[in-house]
């Protein structure tokens, strides 16, 4: 099923992201990028990537001698994203994988951050997937969950209730010619953890300072954790 | 978010700023992929400059707000005192007078205090490929004389409410003044109450 969602759209997946967050998906992902602590020579898992956006920044920051593996489990966002960061520039210090972040393909302790955009709430089994990123991560190694959350904010939420479960879908018919795949993209934010359950989740996969920061009123949330 | 904004919008002027000004991106050429932080305490604020190097011929850059992590080198300062940090050479003296903390590389800091210090932007040039030589020479001659006038006027309007506040100084009533004079307006209501109690008892009789 999310797969084939992910099929579906890939080829409008920029697009539309602008259209859906007004172009505010852009500032999420900057503050992403500031709270990663990535440097030169650092090695960089962008997970459930999709088209690239973070990767196509961390490869500027970790330079020639770093290195950044643009992970998806699936293969037509994938595609876009090797075919957006080549048309860009991008190559050299950039691999693409296809993976399962419930099964990482990386030996223990090989990674120096670990970024997953949008893409933990489609994983089957997150805590699996969390146990997997801390194996892979090098001690004082740090992962980023951005993804969508809970706002506390009641007005807040009923507007965004309503844009999620009436216009949402609209634009995805008229845009991507798909609304059931922006349907289940505004069921699955709902089905989602809260910012404290995942904090908790990613205690228990073994992350110390978990922490997390709320943006555009905790429509989203940032979550970092560290392995020592 | 405003902050996330605001570094966006910083990052996208000084890249440009950067592949507009060649020299600049030869200046900055030591910091390459090195970080500056700057923290000012009456903000609350930390920032943090990382420059990246040319990127597919272009020369590229991070600006970062909120930045939590080591830098090579950390300013701790004030907003003022950062105006200062413009020359190079008042670095060492704002860390002597203690108006500025340093932490890591101080060289760093100088690189890039003297790489903007010395920045001299020829915008005629970069104007006359929009407007054409002679409007983009004449509006930056214009911005140049207003500029100065602005200039001029500020300096002009600099000393006149420095003399309006030194004369009003010197005929203003000193605090300890004010204080004597609220002293004997309060022994005097004292005395005229105890009058009108004379007075009072006097009247009975």
């Amino acid at each position: 099923m999310v797969a084939d969602v992910f099929h579906s759209v890939a080829a409008k997946y920029d697009v539309m992201n602008d259209l859906m967050s007004f172009g505010i998906h852009r500032l999420w992902k900057r503050q992403t990028i500031a709270c990663s602590g990535v440097r030169q020579g650092h090695k960089v898992l962008d997970l459930a990537g999709g088209t690239g956006d973070l990767t196509a920044k961390f490869s500027e920051l970790v330079g020639e001698s770093g290195q950044v593996i643009l992970g998806d489990i699936n293969d037509s966002m994938l595609r876009v994203g090797r075919d957006k960061l080549r048309d860009l520039g991008r190559v050299g210090n950039i691999e693409y994988v296809q993976m399962n972040a419930e099964a990482l393909p990386f030996p223990d302790n090989s990674l120096d951050v670990i970024t997953i955009a949008f893409g933990l709430r489609n994983v089957t089994d997150k805590d699996k997937a969390l146990r997997s990123m801390y194996r892979v991560l090098k001690p004082g190694g740090r992962l980023l969950v951005l993804e969508f959350s809970k706002t506390d904010n009641e007005a807040l939420s009923k507007l965004y209730d309503f844009y999620s479960f009436n216009i949402l879908p609209t634009m995805g018919k008229l845009v991507a010619n798909d609304s059931e795949s922006y349907r289940y993209l505004a069921e699955s934010i709902r089905m989602h953890p809260d910012q404290e359950t995942l904090k908790s989740m990613m205690e228990e996969a073994g992350f110390e300072q978990a922490s997390y920061q709320n943006l555009t009123g905790g429509i989203v949330a940032l979550h970092r954790g560290f392995k020592f | 978010m405003w902050i996330t904004l605001l570094t966006a919008v910083a990052e996208s002027a000084l890249e440009q700023l950067l592949n507009k000004e060649p020299a600049l991106a030869v200046q900055l050429a030591a910091t390459q992929h090195k970080t500056l932080a700057v923290t000012l305490t009456d903000l609350e604020l930390c920032c943090a400059l990382h420059y990246v190097g040319e990127q597919q011929g272009k020369a590229r850059c991070f600006v970062y707000g909120n930045y939590q992590d080591q830098a090579d080198c950390h300013i701790t300062t004030t907003l003022s005192t950062l105006q200062e940090l413009s020359d190079p050479s008042q670095l060492t003296r704002l860390i002597r007078e203690e108006k500025l903390d340093l932490e890591g590389d101080l060289q760093l800091a100088q690189s890039y205090s003297k790489a903007f210090a010395g920045l001299d932007i020829d915008w005629a040039e970069h104007l006359s490929t929009h407007l054409g030589d002679a409007p983009a020479q004449l509006l930056v001659a214009q911005c140049k004389q207003a500029k100065q006038r602005g200039a001029s006027h500020l300096s002009i309007l600099k000393r006149t409410v420095t003399q309006l506040c030194q004369d009003e100084l010197n005929v203003a009533v000193h605090p300890l003044e004010v204080r004597q004079f609220k002293t004997h307006t309060r022994q005097l209501a004292q005395q005229l109450a105890a009058l009108e109690q004379r007075i009072n008892a006097l009247s009975e009789l």
